[in-house]
């Protein structure tokens, strides 16, 4: 399926609360719950009756491919969003439970299927009400019990609140009666984005700092703010910009960052002599050390200076501040500030007035409000939060409706009105819903749901088998398995295939008794042994003359690596791991790691899937994107194939725990440690020149570069 | 049965092919494949088979993610010069991307004419100011999107949605390698990150893994090239023979199975692609003229980045590479119009610092494959999402997105030179004459790379997919 763990898209944000429904499958299969039930689950478990949690993590399937979050303002645009994601839980249902590839109906009529353009969007008014995102998933009686225990610390906290934001209006109010007087201390004009000054009697200095004490922006903050360019200058006849980088001076000074552009936001911006890129200080100071100690009288420094725009939220300014020298870069002097100039706003004015208004015994009664606010704050963090899990959103105005079949798939032309009903060419078989347009949009998925594992439903149960005998032969009877259709593969076995669907519903929709029966077979059991005569009649061995040999896929190769090197950690559930470093500037960036820690020793299902990243060996051993459902996996042989499993740290550290465990199960002895890793990888002794081969390599580059060697055969990947 | 049970096959009939080059000096080779060609159903993919007789034997497409403007860089408006100021007629209301619009804004930069052709583009582009007469300007594409990840996977792969296979793809799944040493088909992402939609944007989509780009650059090798340190060069040796011997003696059991020779195969090519690619990647070997020309000791360390990756797109391509996807500048960041052509708020300013990047350095790309004869063969294409919108963002000096009018453009191998297809209204709101979609630009460019985009297809998930979905007219007036 398409099931990943980040939004995709341009955003790409990954998702950290998925995970219960990965523990939900898995816990399904080996349950074997029957798949009647987990399909009503995967549509509508949040509504089935009574509720319970488990079912409703189910409905994550409707959440659990990709969409795009960002905003949109343009409601053409917007429109045209939604209705992919829509587009998205449509495709993915047909094409998982029906091997119907509905997605063709979205503009016309499905050319080669009956599929009708209704039928496309009678499922879009069912799925109306779903939106990606996460809730609290908990039964009502857990909610109660966690609301008894949060409600009385919260009402604490409000009231607390309420008495401190009264003392604050209090002392303001004292400030501004007297703002007269206040005023007569700030005689100098306010500072500018476009360039402050600050002139002062020549002094020697090595270092200079910028020191601020509150951001023009938000007087509170005094640890970020912007600088395009901070100007020191000589005291001398034809005085010089000293700050400048290219004069030897020195920026330093916390700044904003950007994982993989370092730099992007440094302090070095401020002393480049170019405008346009800026410092960006975290930490409230932006430091200068010059290339010798040098007399100087001003400093001259801006956010914004040729700005168009200055007053735009990206050139935050400091509103307070100190300018300070030193000659050793310990002890620091005052040579300027901005305490006499008049406040930049209103906001930056009232932040003045209240610091300087406040008496020592209010700041004393504020204390015990911040030491109380504290103190329940931090018992109302210590109650374990309801669990929220991205199980999506259902919007109940959303499906409200009318429903329009939208012409050539554009919401910005409307067609005839969409009902919420079973699809028009299965009628003469299943028997057919229509709802009213005020159905609730629960029940629209729950009819859906019925309709889809009716016993009549001649599509479900062989889509089903199919898929089965699909993962045990690695090709189904129909060789796509997610289109049933007339573009589809035709069944090589379709008296099978009709058999094996009484089966399902014979079995009660259970797998395993379905398993069992496939894999008792004659058919099954045979050896793959190649024989060139049938070979040459049926090469790909549709037919099954033979077992069809095939490569492990990605997961199972990662798996296997650990488990032979002794390291494969079987914990099950909770969430999953990852082989890439995950950095967000706004965006999403997932790069591959180069170094797999042991806290990634578990069975690749368990690894958190991003979209669009790249991750060493399952990319390469063609782990599709999780972009959309992928039914059948390629299975190719390539350089980088060879490339990863040769060089990447991964199989080094493999190949060092693999001689590890081999040492020490099978001694010193070089003959018996081969043996022991043939028994190990392979499930066979080695042969006389095998023996002799691999200790060559052993008695010179030890046993780790054996180990590596027997990690890249492809007798431990492939099952012929 | 898989995708790789071919493999043999097709690795005999490139050796085959590789001799017929080597041969028949080229153009032997170019009737052979017209004759195959001509009968459609003969033609194979992987194999170096077209549908047509080729004008292009690889492509370079450079890539200005952020939505680079249309009437800032390549589209001449005189108009806002005329209306600067004021409401722009019959839309005094809309609302874009992010919102409200104010007025008709001029670009901050005057247009001058450039070449025989007397082509005006930006004056922030000097370099690019000197190959206009041999560039065919389309000036009326149209986005599907106005937001730019699927943007880009727009312009990449024909789908909004992430998933379908990129231009590179198709090409390496159509054609198969020319140099089995090194990659296909390779990304090479800025310095400054990843484009929107990240490795989407080079995807393989739904065909086999192996037609994904690489991803390369000057400051980040191929991942898991080279030998690990920890092991000798010995050891390596003794390590490599050893598991030779022992998966050919594995193939020789199951004589049956392709995907075990092709397997033994793949890691001798590893190894010789372990030769070959830290040659092909090492600038090194250029002399200091042509370093100096692409500005790759340019004191912005920016510049010089992107500079020394369009030195290494240019061996790359030298080297057999078929697709190079170059991109200059990477994604959103949080703050508006660092990073890339996204110029929110501040055109002015975020256009000053990102096109002395692009400028010299491209220009001298396009000045090396046209000297060194690769131009003739080589298909260069730039493209970005969309375009800009000619108003200023309320409150703002800067243009929100436009996807309904923007400018691409093509060079090289069979591009008439010189021309301007297409066109925006006077403003550059909205393609005027001849609109042009995605689709209709990779038709041209299947066209000459000998594919008939239509016949161009991979089944998947109840369709024939498509590089141009189901749309898409070859432009035949920019052919030469």
């Amino acid at each position: 399926m398409r099931f990943g763990e980040s939004n995709g898209y341009e955003r790409n944000v990954i998702i950290n609360n998925l995970w219960p429904f990965r523990d939900y499958v898995i816990r399904s299969l080996n349950e074997d719950k029957p798949f009647d039930q987990l399909l009503r689950e995967h549509l509508a478990g949040d509504v089935l009756k009574p509720p319970q949690s488990q079912a409703e993590i189910g409905s994550a399937f409707l959440v659990a491919g990709p969409y795009d979050d960002v905003g949109n303002q343009d409601p053409a645009q917007a429109a045209q969003i939604r209705a992919d994601t829509l587009d998205e839980m449509i495709r993915s249902t047909g094409e998982a439970f029906l091997g119907l590839t509905i997605g063709c109906s979205r503009c016309h009529d499905h050319k080669f299927d009956p599929i009708l353009q209704q039928d496309y969007y009678a499922l879009y008014a069912t799925f109306a009400a779903v939106r990606h995102g996460s809730r609290v998933v908990a039964t009502v009686a857990e909610r109660t019990a966690h609301d008894a225990q949060v409600k009385p610390l919260q009402q604490k906290l409000d009231e607390l609140n309420r008495t401190r934001d009264a003392l604050n209006k209090q002392v303001l109010q004292r400030a501004l009666d007297k703002l007269a007087e206040y005023e007569k201390g700030w005689p100098r004009e306010p500072v500018s984005r476009k360039g402050t000054e600050e002139q002062f009697s020549p002094v020697e200095a090595r270092f200079v700092r910028l020191v601020s004490a509150g951001q023009d922006a938000n007087p509170e903050n005094t640890n970020q703010f912007g600088i395009d360019e901070f100007e020191i200058w000589s005291a001398e006849a034809e005085p010089r910009n000293v700050a400048l980088a290219k004069n030897g001076a020195r920026a330093s000074g916390a700044s904003r960052k950007i994982e993989d552009f370092p730099g992007a936001y440094g302090p070095q911006l401020a002393i480049d002599g170019e405008l346009g890129q800026r410092f960006l200080a975290t930490d409230g100071s932006l430091v200068i050390e010059l290339a010798q100690p040098t007399r100087i009288q001003r400093v001259y420094f801006s956010s914004a200076r040729r700005e168009t725009t200055p007053d735009h939220s990206k050139f935050v300014f400091v509103a307070d501040y100190r300018i300070e020298i030193s000659t050793d870069g310990k002890q620091w002097t005052e040579v300027a500030h901005g305490r006499d100039r008049k406040p930049v706003n209103g906001k930056h004015r009232d932040h003045r007035l209240y610091q300087q208004e406040l008496t020592d015994a209010e700041r004393e009664q504020l204390d015990q409000f911040e030491k109380d606010r504290g103190q329940t704050a931090r018992q109302l963090s210590g109650i374990a939060p309801l669990p929220e899990i991205w199980v999506g959103q259902r919007v109940a105005a959303e499906a409200k409706g009318p429903f329009h079949v939208f012409l050539g798939g554009s919401p910005q032309r409307k067609g005839g009105l969409a009902t919420v009903a079973s699809l028009n060419s299965l009628k003469e078989t299943v028997p057919a819903y229509e709802l009213k347009p005020d159905a609730a949009e629960g029940e629209r998925r729950l009819a859906l749901a019925e309709w889809m594992v009716q016993a009549k439903n001649p599509l479900t149960p062989r889509v089903l088998a199919n898929r089965l005998w699909h993962y045990h032969f690695g090709v189904g009877i129909v060789d796509t398995p997610s289109d049933f259709g007339y573009m589809g593969g035709k069944p090589t076995h379709p008296e099978l295939l009709d058999w094996l669907a009484a089966q399902v519903l014979e079995k009660g929709w259970k797998w395993k008794p379905l398993h069992k029966l496939i894999m008792l077979s004659q058919t099954y059991r045979q050896s793959s042994d190649f024989r060139p005569a049938a070979a040459q009649v049926d090469g790909d061995a549709r037919l099954l003359w033979r077992f069809p040999p095939r490569r492990l896929s990605a997961e199972e190769v990662r798996d296997t690596m650990l488990t032979v090197a002794g390291k494969l950690d079987k914990r099950q559930g909770g969430p999953g791991f990852r082989l890439y470093r995950f950095m967000q500037d706004n965006v999403c960036t997932y790069v591959p790691l180069d170094k797999h820690g042991p806290e990634t020793y578990r069975r690749a299902v368990y690894h958190q899937n991003a979209r669009a990243s790249v991750v060493d060996l399952m990319t390469e051993f063609d782990q599709p994107d999780c972009a959309f459902s992928i039914s059948k996996r390629a299975s190719t042989t390539t350089p980088l194939q060879a490339l990863t499993m040769l060089n990447h740290q991964f199989t080094l550290d493999m190949a060092q725990f693999m001689a590890q465990r081999i040492t020490h199960d099978a001694g010193p002895n070089p003959q018996d440690q081969i043996a022991y890793a043939y028994s190990v990888s392979y499930g066979r002794p080695p042969t006389p020149d095998e023996t002799a081969a691999c200790l060559s390599v052993v008695k010179q580059h030890g046993l780790p570069a054996l180990c590596r060697v027997l990690l890249n055969t492809s007798e431990l990947i492939y099952v012929p | 049965m898989t995708a790789s049970s071919t493999d043999l096959k097709v690795l005999a009939r490139r050796n085959f092919l590789g001799n017929v080059v080597q041969g028949m000096a080229g153009v032997g080779l170019l009737h052979l494949l017209e004759a195959e060609g001509k009968a459609k159903e003969g033609w194979k993919p992987g194999v170096g088979m077209t549908h047509h007789l080729p004008k292009a034997k690889r492509v370079l497409q450079v890539f200005c993610p952020g939505a680079a403007s249309h009437m800032d860089l390549w589209d001449y408006k005189p108009a806002l010069e005329k209306w600067h100021g004021k409401p722009l007629p019959g839309e005094e209301q809309f609302l874009s991307f992010q919102g409200k619009n104010g007025n008709l804004m001029q670009s901050p930069w005057p247009f001058k004419p450039g070449g025989e052709s007397g082509k005006h583009i930006s004056s922030m582009l000097p370099h690019m100011a000197q190959h206009v007469d041999d560039i065919a300007f389309v000036h009326s594409m149209t986005s599907k999107t106005n937001t730019h990840g699927p943007g880009c996977v727009f312009m990449n792969t024909g789908h909004v949605t992430e998933g379908f296979p990129s231009a590179g793809a198709w090409l390496s799944y159509a054609l198969g390698s020319a140099n089995e040493n090194l990659p296909v088909y390779v990304a090479i992402p800025d310095i400054r990150g990843e484009p929107p939609n990240g490795k989407a944007n080079w995807s393989n989509g739904f065909l086999p893994a192996r037609h994904q780009a690489i991803m390369l650059s000057d400051q980040q090798p191929i991942r898991n090239l080279a030998r690990p340190a920890q092991v000798s060069a010995a050891a390596e040796d003794d390590s490599l023979k050893l598991l030779a011997s022992l998966n050919e003696k594995f193939a020789e059991a199951h004589a049956g199975e392709s995907d075990l020779q092709a397997r033994v195969a793949a890691y001798s090519l590893a190894a010789k692609m372990q030769l070959s690619a830290p040659e092909v990647s090492d600038l090194a070997k250029e002399s200091a003229v042509v370093h100096r020309q692409y500005g790759t000791d340019d004191q912005n360390p920016l510049k010089a980045a992107y500079a020394k990756n369009c030195l290494l797109a240019r061996r790359l391509l030298q080297s057999g590479v078929r697709y190079v996807n170059l991109y200059c500048s990477s994604r959103a960041s949080g703050v508006d119009g660092l990073l890339n052509w996204d110029a929110h708020k501040t055109l002015k300013a975020d256009y000053e610092r990102h096109c002395p990047i692009f400028d010299q350095p491209t220009a001298a790309l396009l000045t090396d494959l046209k000297q060194s004869g690769l131009l003739e063969d080589t298909l260069v294409l730039w493209t970005t999402e969309f375009g800009r919108m000619p108003t200023h963002q309320a409150g703002t000096a800067g243009r929100d997105h436009n996807p309904d009018g923007f400018t691409c453009w093509m060079m090289g191998a069979g591009v008439k030179g010189g021309v301007s297809y297409g066109s925006t209204d006077e403003f550059g709101r909205r393609a005027a004459e001849h609109p042009t979609t995605v689709w209709d630009f990779y038709a041209t460019v299947l066209h000459l790379l000998g594919f008939q985009h239509e016949q161009l297809t991979w089944y998947h998930n109840g369709l024939d997919r498509r590089l141009t979905d189901v749309h898409g007219h070859a432009i035949k007036q920019i052919l030469a």
